[in-house]
């Protein structure tokens, strides 16, 4: 009985060793979830990702955890927002990680902020202003206009990383493109009524999307990005703004909801969680189910 | 991954070496809270570094309100009868004015969170060589000094050393961090009847066992690193005194 099973675990073994080795995967470390998205639209299973942050976390604060050193000795692509999100957490991880093939300005490091234009870039940049990046605002995600250049940044680091998948990469991406294209259509028409419609938001993060909808963005429940409101402050902003001239005040996954809703309360008008990243709340289980979730939150 | 975890291990015995020295004297004079209450003033004075400037001279600052913090401790052991209370309350101040300072800086709750019990895995080799080499020159001061010196001098030797050690780990590793590896194997030990040279052994062998434990446990159940330190030496200590009770 003994040998039966030591000749099988032997013969598996062998079976095992002679068995053609399946193609390694690229492994790929990204800091939000969004970022894994595109990588399994654009890498599908030639791809293993894994994302640091949490949809309905701070973007601005990631709690590292021993792993994440363990996940970036490995990778040989790591691809990051960029634009000073991820200054708080990025930067020691990749030093301990101590990986030559993704630290900056390796082959296998992509800071996405590079692909698209900023805005807000502020003139001089202070603690005392508040937490300003000083590249500019990182949440440029959030127009959905400015996902194609991201999406084709991330088509040519896999191409870089793998020659010989380059083909593949292009063709899905190219599908991600095409879909991409008849969506962004789609919400550029329902966003229509948007136009002109002013809101107050938590923190400085729905500055691309109100851009791109039309919105005009009249001030934020911060005083200073970073620093939570005050009663004060609130006073203010209701003082500011004339009863009726506002549409709704919108706030993240991942602040608390007392200070939105008190406002909203205050001067009778709706208040709204739009999600910021995919995952960031359960309907938003997908890059395009993100900005349906964002738009329906929004419309009404 | 065994050069990170090491390092950090490296930090963790580090930080015991000097501070169950001192845990055991703390222990002795019955001032335990000393080290929180220092240790909160140089979290203080580096939340005042943050928002005053910028996060710069961070070190400087936090050591000056250190020493001053370990001033008022050592005078209070000397006039007030229930010191103890003045080194809680000086804690407490500590604390809150920390929270009110950062509450004007942006980002102020997730520094308060490093300051309290930062992630010793993210501390680079080379600053744990810094340090090795500061709390052996201390300890070697310490050791070779204290105990020839009486009254003031010695209060002040004393104090301004520790002050020192506790501005240096707390900006490493955090309050609480900090006050769990210098309580708890002086703790354990302290009851125990022999030289003061057997128990600092003692303490230094228990501790670094914890260390190791905490630290291949948080690896391993991907668990915050410092806040795993701070809860298996809270815990020991706990059980400690729970079973010899018994």
């Amino acid at each position: 009985m003994k040998v039966t099973i030591i000749n099988l675990l032997i013969a598996a073994a062998l079976g095992a060793a002679l068995a053609p080795p399946a193609q390694a995967k690229t492994k790929v470390v990204v800091t939000y979830p969004y970022i894994a998205s595109l990588v399994g639209e654009i890498a599908k299973d030639q791809a293993e990702v894994s994302t640091l942050a949490k949809g309905d976390e701070d973007p601005h604060f990631v709690v590292p955890r021993p792993s994440f050193i363990g996940k970036l000795r490995q990778a040989d692509l790591l691809i990051i927002n960029g634009a000073s999100l991820e200054i708080g957490f990025v930067p020691p991880l990749i030093r301990q990680a101590n990986n030559p093939k993704i630290a900056p300005g390796a082959e296998g490091f992509v800071d996405l902020s590079q692909a698209v234009d900023l805005i807000e870039k502020p003139d001089s940049v202070s603690r005392s202003e508040g937490d300003i990046h000083p590249e500019g605002n990182p949440h440029f995600i959030l127009d959905w206009h400015n996902l194609p250049a991201v999406a084709r940044a991330i088509a040519d680091a896999f191409a870089r990383i793998d020659r010989a998948g380059a083909g593949t990469y292009r063709k899905n991406l190219d599908a991600l493109l095409a879909r991409w294209k008849v969506k962004s259509a789609e919400w550029d028409k329902r966003s229509a009524s948007l136009h002109g419609k002013s809101i107050i938001q938590y923190h400085r993060l729905f500055d691309y999307f109100a851009l791109r909808t039309g919105m005009k963005i009249v001030g934020e429940l911060e005083p200073k990005p970073g620093i939570p409101p005050t009663s004060r402050h609130i006073e203010d902003l209701i003082q500011a703004n004339a009863p009726g001239s506002l549409y709704l005040v919108v706030t993240d996954p991942y602040h608390e909801r007392k200070s939105a809703e008190g406002l909203a309360q205050k001067m009778s008008i709706p208040w709204a969680v739009l999600p910021q990243d995919v995952a960031a709340v359960p309907a938003a289980k997908d890059l395009v189910s993100l900005f349906d979730t964002m738009l329906a939150s929004v419309l009404r | 991954m065994i050069d990170v975890l090491f390092s950090a291990f490296l930090l963790s015995v580090v930080l015991l070496g000097i501070h169950s020295y001192y845990g055991l004297h703390i222990i002795e004079r019955g001032i335990i809270f000393t080290d929180l209450g220092i240790g909160q003033m140089a979290a203080f004075g580096a939340a005042v570094a943050i928002l005053v400037f910028d996060g710069k001279y961070m070190y400087p600052v936090s050591l000056a309100f250190s020493l001053g913090g370990a001033f008022l401790i050592a005078l209070s052991t000397k006039r007030t009868r229930n010191h103890e209370a003045f080194i809680g309350l000086l804690y407490a101040f500590g604390m809150s004015a920390a929270v009110i300072a950062l509450s004007r800086a942006p980002r102020g709750a997730e520094e308060m969170q490093h300051l309290v019990a930062a992630d010793i895995l993210f501390v680079p080799m080379h600053a744990v060589f810094k340090t090795a080499i500061l709390y052996a020159a201390i300890g070697t001061v310490l050791w070779l000094t204290l105990k020839r010196l009486r009254g003031t001098w010695r209060e002040l030797l004393f104090f301004g050393t520790f002050s020192l050690t506790v501005t240096s780990s707390v900006n490493l590793a955090g309050v609480l961090v900090v006050f769990s590896i210098l309580v708890a194997p002086a703790f354990i030990v302290s009851g125990i009847k022999r030289s003061f040279r057997t128990k600092l052994l003692l303490a230094w062998a228990l501790g670094t066992v914890l260390n190791l434990i905490a630290i291949v446990a948080s690896y391993f159940l991907d668990l915050p690193t410092g806040y795993t330190v701070v809860a298996l030496y809270a815990l020991s200590g706990i059980v400690f005194s729970l079973v010899r009770g018994l």
